[in-house]
């Protein structure tokens, strides 16, 4: 990977499903086999019940900003042309508020961001099979 | 909640630093041995009384806990401990110790930390194949600097209770000021609200003089049973209650602090009304509001205005940080926050002022609390606190 691309997940056994469906632009989340309660980040275990099992379902690719930051500096260089630059805490609907993912805002100034900001999912295509969730302000 | 079987069972009864500084000139080892040995002799010991030894560290930033034994000519060891937890266990690596004691285990604890923090930075650019277990969900995102997950908490507080900027700026102005009276603070130039609301962003929302400094220097502690510090030395100041744990706070405004708090005030027996004074963590201004918050010094929401009117000033409703903090005095990771509230509650007070002779409170030279007895101190997001006390 050349020094200044930007940084690609690496995917373990419990998250590939998640990053998989990215690669196709979709946006999934890990769901309690037995008692239905979300996971995130995805785990072999359920935080509620300790359940090994679990689903992976279908999110719409909506939510809300919870909170945010804006580096001005950059301490990767594969950042720098982006600067200055968004990293929210976007809460997923349809999660019950328990998944809460990191994901750059582009399509806006950083100025315009704010807490509660409804925002939609919009993948960044990092590499063959790789993309990255990041948001777009709900038009 | 009860109160904890260790309470006022071990204290801390040497403290020691070396000169903070941008460039030390010397080894990781050097600081941690020098910090070390001013600690034991403080307490009127030697190095073949330790036979415990505890540090904490971030990344690559320290050497092995097992390299300072034979550094100082430690010749038996019953218990050591090297947490990576970083400056969220600042006050764990107190709670160690002083289980150890308390357990019998050992019977003089050494703490130390110890870095060359500004001269040995790591580079900047992060490894590229970093994004894997946790961080797979932060670095590609751009999540380089403790910035960018710190600010988060503080992010959601701005928007849930309108705290500002300029509360931020209110906290630095005074934490420099306490860094005016204290000879080790590597910062003293007074600074003004204006001045930081001028600083340039580094990572919003947090300006220049919101960030905490980098430090070359080290600080250190020996850790004892109640019974044998009052043997030597100085007074003994008491462990009253420790915490040593960490989960997120309940919600994105809140840290661990908020949850830690009612255990640890009710394993010394006290409210926070008790609290003399406040040595709290503060990478970042914002940070050390949530801290002063979460541990019920100001009242929920109502941090910010707190801190505009002088709460946290040396002679406000409850000091805090009365050596300048990570932000002004010097970044050993916490250390020296335990330092600075074991100097303000020796009867003699603190040495390392402009005072000459007794301390006088006149805020022109002398940085000494009116009388206290009982301090706060806390890690990152409170992660890991202590309540400590003097006759």
């Amino acid at each position: 990977m050349a020094e200044n691309a930007k940084p690609l997940p690496v995917p373990d056994p419990d998250s590939q499903p998640f990053w998989d469906a990215c690669a196709e632009h979709r946006l999934v989340a890990q769901r309690c086999g037995d008692c239905g309660a979300w996971r995130f980040p995805p785990g072999g275990f359920c935080p509620a019940c300790s359940s090994r099992n679990a689903a992976w379902e279908p999110l719409a690719g909506t939510g809300t900003v919870q909170s945010f930051v804006v580096p001005h500096r950059a301490y990767s260089v594969a950042f720098e042309a982006d600067l200055p630059y968004v990293i929210a805490h976007v809460e997923l609907d349809g999660t019950a508020g328990k998944v809460v993912i990191v994901g750059n805002i582009v399509g806006c100034p950083w100025t315009d961001v704010r807490v509660g900001l409804p925002v939609r999912v919009d993948f960044d295509d990092r590499a063959p099979g790789v993309a990255v969730p990041r948001f777009r302000p709900q038009a | 909640m009860p109160e904890q079987a260790i309470k006022n069972k071990t204290a801390i009864a040497g403290i020691g630093w070396t000169a903070f500084s941008k460039a030390s000139g010397t080894t990781v080892a050097n600081l941690a041995a020098e910090a070390s040995l001013n600690a034991i002799h403080d307490a009127g010991l030697t190095p073949r009384d330790i036979d415990g030894i505890v540090t904490y560290y971030y990344g690559t930033d320290s050497f092995d806990v097992r390299e300072l034994a034979p550094i100082l000519g430690i010749d038996r060891c019953n218990f050591d401990l090297f947490c990576g937890l970083g400056g969220g266990w600042a006050c764990g690596a107190v709670a160690a110790a002083a289980m150890a004691v308390f357990a019998g285990v050992c019977r003089n604890v050494l703490v130390y930390r110890a870095m060359n923090g500004r001269s040995e930075r790591r580079p900047r650019n992060p490894d590229a194949h970093a994004a894997r277990g946790v961080k797979q969900w932060t670095i590609p995102s751009g999540v380089n600097h403790a910035a960018d997950v710190f600010g988060v908490p503080v992010v959601a507080h701005m928007a849930r209770y309108g705290t500002t900027t300029v509360d931020f700026a209110h906290l630095a102005v005074m934490q420099r000021r306490h860094a005016g009276l204290n000879k080790k603070a590597m910062m003293r130039a007074p600074i003004t609200v204006e001045e930081h609301q001028a600083s340039p962003w580094i990572t919003y929302p947090f300006r220049l003089l919101d960030c905490c400094l980098q430090t070359d220097g080290a600080a250190a502690i020996v850790v004892t049973s109640a019974e044998r510090a009052r043997d030597l030395r100085h007074k003994p100041v008491y462990i009253s209650s420790v915490m040593g744990g960490s989960v997120a706070g309940e919600h994105p405004w809140e840290v661990n602090a908020h949850k830690a708090a009612a255990p640890l005030y009710a394993g010394a027996g006290i409210t926070p009304g008790d609290v003399d004074l406040a040595e709290l963590y503060d990478p970042f201004t914002g940070m050390c509001l949530l801290h002063m918050e979460g541990f019920g010094l100001a009242p929920r929401g109502e941090v910010g205005a707190w801190v505009r009117a002088g709460g946290n000033a040396l002679d406000g409703e409850t000091p805090v940080n009365t050596h300048g903090g990570l932000l002004s005095e010097g970044y050993i990771q916490g250390l020296n926050h335990v330092v600075e509230a074991v100097q303000q509650l020796r009867p003699g007070g603190v040495l390392d002022d402009f005072c000459e002779g007794a301390h006088d409170y006149d805020r022109a030279h002398c940085r000494q609390v009116k009388d206290p007895h009982v301090a706060l101190v806390c890690g990152e997001c409170g992660d890991t606190s202590l309540i400590l006390t003097s006759d």
